[in-house]
């Protein structure tokens, strides 16, 4: 209002700084001469009068500083009372505007709150698997995972296991670390006989705790002096959870407790919710050489061997030492390790032909080199989740434009009542920032749903213990409902900008011309373009996981169960160990609902074996990938479901002192013997001089690393022509193999010898976890994107039929003018499929050019799939016809005479 | 000067200057020459300490402010108490008395008492 700048004064009270100086030296002025007027009426001069008033006063200047200063502080205080009443106000206002209608505040409500809730959950996955460093771990950034990188056969491959004899190399070499750590976990039996269960039991070297700052619950953790070579005491740290779970929390330090193979006393408790690296608590820790110990069988070859690599390493850096430098004093180490191991072992590739190098990696797992898909997909969730947020503030963007666009009138009257444009503004941001508030509320119970939802079925390797709603959960959904707030407001604010006061005065509540909205059209046709994307994502996740579920594997999963043994310390030769096998095959044939059973050494995605091949006539079999070994009993290919497909299978006859046998897959015979036929050939495994072993089959090929790139080499040798008594069983079950497990445990550890015990594992829960990452990406896309479709439907619903009452009027003219119920419809209709043509293209575009990156998560799908774009597309414009169709009939009754007359 | 003078000073300033806008409205040269007059000029305060109370009681919302028109016609500031200043003036007023009590007791208690 810069007409009304002289009037300023009269009509408002705030005042500036400049009005404070001025006023401070007008009340001086004014006590002065009063002063001087005072003292000349007693006889003084001027300027006699004048001294003795300045006598009197003191220092003029620091009092006029003070008094300066006094009062903009005041005036300060006196202008943030005065906004924080008129928010409070308009707050006030906008909450009572948001009650008269419950209708549309809900419906804002929900809309934000499903996109503020689908982010809140994403953030919650994410964060676990990639932000959030582990609990009690003071400035995580200084602590680094080690991994182990060599270019082996054309490829890098990063690996965090390595050797104890590795680790204590690089503990002698090492400048750079305030603590150097190993640790390792594995699943061992806690206690004994009917209750022993396996269960996770981590391996942690003393510096490990010191890496932590975790004081212990109860007791004390190992020292230095307990964890040496040759034998480390035996002492354990209880976790938490299980001194709470199995132990019931008495007191048990002291105590003894029977882990794997033998007696541990328990001499602490960790601290709650201390779960160390991993995603899941920790049963017991015990110290590093006692889990050595635990794997080489009581021997000493897990700290002798460079080719045992059982562990992993955590280092915690110096202060003021870069990851950088930690990686380069690491592959330093590294060399001259590898370079000693290679003195023992000179058949190795030399360090600068496998390259190796060492790398001090983020302390999250999934941070580094080798990122699981899970992760992948999780993160392109996170991306999803926001494009439903975007969806979700477009459409309550548009339903409050349609709302200011109602209140076109009120707006002009309050405008023309000297209500200032900025105070209108900010009342409507309020507005809109308070449902943000409501969503952001609404967000959360949704969240605390669907986030225990897909806690429990997507990821349940994780412990979800504590509570959805942490703070960082919380801090994000803040900051995701201001961030909806903010851009839901921006669109009723930019339109309210241009609000013509005069016009809309001046137009009754019957618009004689209706106005396209281009801001209202353009983000419905964001909306519906994006959940083109969202959809199309949709199917190509459902598609590649349909795709994954169909793939032959080589094996039916579903019914087969593997069976380990776990000696437990019983002493027994290989040779009684072979024999108990054979009694346990036996015994798992007679049980009933078992159809098959066989021996097997190897386990598909769970344990290999790969030793060197020398076939005559090749140069070197090593350079052609890597071959993995089974050894099998007669009865394995029924048992596993694997097709023979030329040959015959491993039989009784290939008894041992028989000719050496061996059947390979499919692939493996095309890889060595190319057009050439593999029946008959010799291959010698392991060296040179071994005799040579016949092909006498091929078998179909398995997947036994990776569901996606599997090379399928494999070959099978006969058990009886094997080191005796090693491996387990594989049992092929009437119906699905779950529902079996149970009873076939306790069938076959009916025949176990003393401590030890049997350990049943379907062979879905092995494979399952290899599906996870399409599932999850099936299930999450098809939830985001029906989600997004539904709001854009609503979105799209809402727009037609305002428009369509905007245009009552100009429709019942052109009814009286002749107009028929189709043309009407045509006219609404066409309106409504303009805008989802133009949706449908721009949709497909994003989908055609963000196809590259998300190809690789997908499983024999083309992110372009023309059949699914074709569907998404026609469904998409059939769901905008269905959505306007009501409002177009609304429109086609329009009855000319009530039309024409209202208002 | 000490902290406690200040504080005491600062009191004691606060008092006088409620004290004189309790019979109405005043300018701060009024309220200068009500001070002087009452104390007979046996506390020698500068007059500028006079007015700094005046500005920081405005902030704290003891008093308010308009400008009006003096007794000889010219543009003045006219302070006066509000609610909050007058309960100020009567707990100040309690204090003081009070403490003004106890030391007369004090010094009219005879030595070896």
């Amino acid at each position: 209002m810069e007409r009304g700048s002289r009037f300023r004064r009269l009509f408002r009270l705030e005042r500036g700084a400049a009005d404070v100086d001025h006023d401070i030296g007008a009340e001086l002025d004014f006590h002065f001469a009063m002063a001087v007027d005072e003292l000349t009426a007693r006889g003084m001069t001027a300027a006699e009068a004048r001294r003795e008033a300045e006598r009197r006063f003191g220092s003029v200047d620091r009092t006029r500083e003070e008094l300066v200063a006094l009062d903009r502080a005041r005036l300060g205080s006196e202008r943030r009372a005065r906004w924080g009443a008129t928010v409070a106000q308009d707050l006030r206002y906008a909450a009572r505007g948001l009650r008269r209608k419950p209708g549309f505040t809900v419906a804002v409500m929900l809309t934000l709150g499903l996109g503020i809730g689908a982010n809140a959950t994403m953030f919650g996955i994410v964060d676990r698997l990639l932000f959030r460093p582990p609990a009690y771990l003071p400035n995580p950034a200084e602590v680094n995972r080690v991994y182990f990188s060599r270019f082996l056969r054309g490829e890098e491959r990063n690996i965090s296991n390595t050797s104890y004899r590795r680790y204590q190399d690089i503990r002698a070499g090492a400048t750079a670390f305030a603590e150097i750590a190993g640790y390792w976990r594995a699943d061992l039996a806690i206690g004994v006989g009917e209750e022993a269960r396996e269960t996770s039991v981590a391996t942690v070297s003393p510096e490990f705790w010191r890496i932590f700052d975790a004081p212990p619950a109860r007791g004390r953790f190992f020292r230095p002096d307990e964890d040496r070579l040759p034998a480390a005491a035996p002492v354990t740290v209880l976790g938490y959870e299980y001194w709470q779970s199995a132990l019931g929390g008495r007191d048990v330090i002291g105590s003894r407790l029977h882990i794997g193979r033998r007696d541990y006393t328990v001499i602490g408790i960790a601290p709650k919710g201390f779960h160390a690296l991993w995603l899941t608590p920790s049963a017991a820790y015990i110290p590093l050489a006692a889990g050595g110990a635990e794997i080489s069988d009581g021997g000493m070859d897990f700290a002798t061997e460079y080719g045992n690599q059982w562990m992993e390493i955590l280092v915690r850096r110096k202060p003021g030492v870069s990851a950088e430098a930690a990686s380069a004093e690491l592959t330093r180490l590294y060399r001259s390790s590898y370079a000693a191991q290679r003195l023992a072992q000179p058949q190795l590739e030399s360090v600068e032909k496998v390259r190796a190098h060492a790398l001090a990696t983020p302390v999250q797992r999934e941070r580094g080199p080798n990122q699981t898909t899970v992760a992948k997909v999780a993160v392109w969730l996170i991306g999803v989740s926001l494009i439903v947020l975007v969806i979700a503030c477009a459409n309550v963007g548009n339903l409050l434009l349609a709302r200011a666009l109602g209140r076109r009138r009120e707006i002009a009257v309050r405008l023309a009542l000297g209500v200032s444009r900025r105070r209108l503004l900010g009342q409507l941001f309020l507005e809109s920032m308070l449902l943000a508030a409501l969503g952001g509320v609404a967000g959360l119970v949704f969240a605390e749903w669907g986030g225990s939802l897909i806690r429990a079925t997507l990821l349940p390797d994780a412990a979800w213990t504590d509570a959805v709603f942490d703070r960082r959960v919380l801090a994000f959904t803040a900051l995701a409902a201001l961030a909806a707030g903010l851009l839901a407001g921006i669109a009723p604010v930019l339109q309210a900008r241009r609000a013509d006061v005069a016009a809309a005065l001046k137009a009754g509540a019957r618009e004689g011309t209706y106005q396209r909205s281009r801001l209202r059209m353009g983000l419905l046709v964001i909306q519906c373009a994006l959940s083109v994307v969202l959809l199309v994502g949709a199917a190509l996740f459902v598609r590649s996981f349909r795709n994954v579920h169909q793939l032959r594997l080589g094996f039916d999963p579903d019914r087969l169960l593997y069976v380990a043994t776990e000696s437990r310390g019983e002493a027994l030769t290989d040779e009684q160990m072979g024999l108990l096998k054979e009694r346990l095959l036996d015994g798992a044939r007679r049980l009933p609902g078992v159809e098959q059973a066989s021996r097997g050494v190897t386990v598909p995605f769970q344990r290999s074996v790969d030793v060197s091949l020398y076939v005559p006539g090749i140069d070197s079999v090593d350079r052609l990938g890597i071959f993995t070994q089974q050894a099998v009993s007669p009865g394995y290919f029924e048992t596993m479901g694997t097709r023979i497909l030329r040959g015959r299978p491993i039989r009784a006859t290939d008894r041992q002192g028989a000719p050496l046998v061996m059947v390979v897959s499919a692939s493996m015979a095309r890889t060595l013997w190319p057009g050439g036929e593999a029946i008959g050939q010799c291959v010698k495994v392991g060296s040179d001089t071994m005799p040579c072993a016949e092909v006498v089959g091929v078998a179909e090929d398995v997947k036994r690393e990776s569901l996606t790139d599997d090379a399928g080499l494999l070959y099978y040798l006969s058990m009886a022509q094997y080191p005796p008594g090693v491996g387990g069983l594989f049992v092929r079950t009437r119906g699905l193999a779950a529902a079996q497990a149970e009873s076939v445990r306790r069938g076959l550890q009916a025949l176990m010898p003393g401590a030890a015990y049997v350990n049943v594992i379907p062979m879905d829960d092995i494979v399952g976890p290899n599906m996870r990452s399409w599932q999850l990406g099936a299930t999450m896309f098809s939830a985001f994107g029906i989600l997004a479709l539904l709001v854009a439907a609503v979105g799209l619903y809402s727009v037609i039929a305002y428009n369509v009452s905007q245009r009552t009027h100009e429709l019942g003219v052109r009814v009286a003018l002749g107009a028929r119920t189709h043309d009407i419809l045509r006219l609404v209709l066409t309106d409504a499929m303009r805008l989802a043509v133009v949706a449908v293209v721009l949709g497909t575009a994003a989908v055609i050019l963000a196809g590259r990156w998300v190809e690789p998560l997908l499983f024999g799908t083309s992110a372009r799939d023309p059949l699914i774009l074709a569907v998404i597309g026609v469904g998409l414009l059939a769901i905008a016809g269905i959505a306007s169709f009501i409002p177009a009939i609304r429109a086609s009754r329009v009855d000319p005479a009530v039309a024409l007359t209202a208002d | 000067m000490a902290r406690d003078d200040l504080e005491l000073m600062q009191g004691t300033l606060d008092l006088m200057v409620l004290k004189a806008l309790t019979w109405g409205p005043l300018h701060g040269y009024a309220v200068a020459g009500w001070v002087a007059r009452a104390t007979d000029a046996d506390l020698q305060i500068e007059e500028g300490a006079l007015y700094t109370a005046l500005h920081r009681m405005e902030k704290r919302g003891w008093l308010e402010s308009e400008w009006g028109l003096s007794e000889n016609n010219r543009k003045a500031k006219y302070y006066q108490l509000t609610a909050v200043g007058r309960r100020q003036l009567r707990t100040q007023a309690d204090r003081w008395t009070r403490y003004a009590k106890a030391v007369f007791r004090l010094l009219e208690t005879p030595q070896g008492a």
